[in-house]
């Protein structure tokens, strides 16, 4: 691959470029999770709904691990941003503890 | 298949990977071993602050003001900030009672040395105009600051790795052994077996477990708290902020605080930080609810309204993400550090509560001066481990 492609964001909300995940990666952070947790892609405005998957090839690539096991186990509420004035919502009580 | 170093840690959390970086720099072998992923414990799931107003006089000021130095030797030596921030921090007087008990605390503090105060509303409006007007007083300390706990964990982790350190993850410890030239073998899930003469137990919450492995009396007790996590928004005051609440039900058990049921079951108390990605986190709850890491809908809640009621404002922000981490609580809120009597090479270094962060580096620092057998501290007898071996 270019040298150039290696800056391109895989993570826009948080600019994360290619190049620092698979540096994550060759250090031993392998799953989903753990490149979110050093490297923040994931972790703005849109909580990886674009780069989740993206993320998770890139590390099965690189790493032979099968999909399922670099994915996120469980998705927590809230799925997408909500505004604080949700709980003045009847419907917010219906949302589930996880 | 066998591994052999100086030192075992078990747990890879902020104190496992501070006791880890700070022996090795030290000249030892370290295994730091973790049934989880990166920061899969409350290091990953908290607030960063490094925080002095919440705190008596006593060892755990003091400490805090130790770490804050290491912290700055760290950021020099990593060549990285850390996401370290000094925005200083009141804490909200909501009644003519909680002012009294803050007014003598504040007092207190400052006979101690800290740089803290209280303040009168027209100064409250001038560092946070967003407030809502039912405070009625507030302390200000410009100490109170915080570093990024993800950014501290992998620094510890590279540039310890850089000095030979080295960290296993995903494998639990399951069982430890002392062999007849005194030992350990320390067995995993997958199998493994790492041997050393000292094994240093950092498992936080799960200190406890740990410590039955080799007959050790760990008290640790799991606190859960909730936090949520706003979008980025631009500053919304000065400082960071907190209730006096918990502060005034620490301080004096006989005061009922302002709370719903609810509430007060789950031990709710305002938490408001700005983190270095410039979303805020927002907690937070106390709940005794076993090793159960999720989040509830009726916590959010909370949160939330009490939010409101200080923030009004912030009604059209959004929160983004919701978590919960386990503090990891002792009976007497501090510590345990050291060797346990009548076991030795075994030691502790756990029970944080909800100042790991704050204390990580100086928690390691000691650890590793203990391990290499340096000459006692006595300040550090009132955090041995042994004042529970008989309970
Ligand atoms: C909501 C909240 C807000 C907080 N805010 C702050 C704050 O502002 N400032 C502050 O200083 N502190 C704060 N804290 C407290 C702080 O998070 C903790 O004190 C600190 O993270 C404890 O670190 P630790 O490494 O001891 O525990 P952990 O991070 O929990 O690490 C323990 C590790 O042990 C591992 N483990 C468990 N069992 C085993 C086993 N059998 N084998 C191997 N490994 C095992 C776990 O996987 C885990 O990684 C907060 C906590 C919470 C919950």
């Amino acid at each position: 691959m270019a040298d150039d492609d290696k800056d391109m964001f895989i993570c826009r909300c948080e600019e994360v470029t290619l190049r620092e995940i698979e540096q994550a990666i060759d250090e031993g952070f392998v799953t989903v999770t753990d490149i979110k947790r050093v490297t923040r892609a994931g972790m703005g405005l849109c909580q990886g709904r674009t780069c989740t998957k993206t993320i998770a090839r890139i590390i099965a690539q690189r790493t032979g691990k099968p999909l399922e096991e670099v994915l996120p186990k469980s998705y927590r509420y809230p799925v997408r941003p909500e505004k604080l004035q949700v709980v003045e919502n009847e419907e917010f009580n219906d949302a589930k503890d996880s | 298949m066998t591994h052999a170093a100086d030192v075992l840690v078990i747990g890879g959390g902020i104190i496992g990977l501070s006791c880890g970086f700070y022996l090795t720099k030290r000249g030892k072998r370290v295994c730091v071993l973790d049934s989880g992923g990166f920061a899969d414990g409350a290091s990953g799931a908290c607030d960063d602050m490094i925080l002095f107003q919440s705190k008596k006089p006593g060892i755990n000021l003091e400490l805090t003001f130790e770490s804050l130095e290491l912290y700055k030797s760290l950021r020099a030596e990593v060549d990285d900030n850390l996401g370290f921030a000094n925005l200083g921090g009141m804490v909200l007087i909501e009644n003519q009672q909680e002012l009294e008990i803050m007014e003598e605390f504040v007092s207190q503090q400052r006979s101690y040395g800290l740089d803290v105060e209280v303040i009168d509303k027209r100064e409250i409006h001038k560092k946070q105009p967003f407030l809502s007007d039912h405070i009625i007083a507030s302390t200000y300390s410009k100490m109170d600051s915080q570093i990024d706990p993800f950014a501290v964990m992998r620094a510890f982790e590279r540039k310890g790795s850089s000095y030979g350190m080295k960290v296993f993850r995903r494998n639990g410890v399951v069982g430890i052994e002392r062999i007849g030239n005194g030992d350990y073998l320390v067995s995993t899930q997958d199998g493994t077996v790492f041997q050393a003469p000292i094994v240093v137990n950092a498992a936080g919450t799960w200190a406890g477990q740990i410590g039955e492995m080799v007959g050790a009396n760990v008290p640790i007790t799991p606190k859960r708290g909730q936090i949520i996590i706003t979008e980025r928004v631009p500053p919304i005051g000065e400082t960071n902020l907190w209730s006096a609440k918990y502060l005034v039900t620490k301080l004096r058990n006989d005061v009922v605080v302002d709370l719903n049921e609810d509430e007060r079951s789950m031990g709710l108390s305002f938490a408001f930080t700005r983190s270095g990605g410039d979303t805020y986190l927002v907690g937070s709850t106390r709940e005794y609810v076993g090793f159960d890491k999720g989040t509830t809908i009726g916590g959010i809640r909370a949160i939330i309204n009490q939010t409101l009621k200080y923030l009004p404002r912030l009604r059209d922000v959004n929160f983004i993400r919701a978590i919960a981490g386990l503090r990891p609580s002792t009976p007497d809120g501090r510590m345990l550090l050291g060797e346990h009597a009548g076991i030795d090479g075994f030691f502790t270094a756990a029970g944080h509560e909800g100042d790991g962060i704050a204390l990580a580096p100086i928690t390691g620092t000691l650890l590793a001066a203990m391990v290499c057998r340096d000459p006692g501290d006595h300040r550090l007898d009132e955090l041995s481990p042994n004042r529970f071996a008989n309970l």
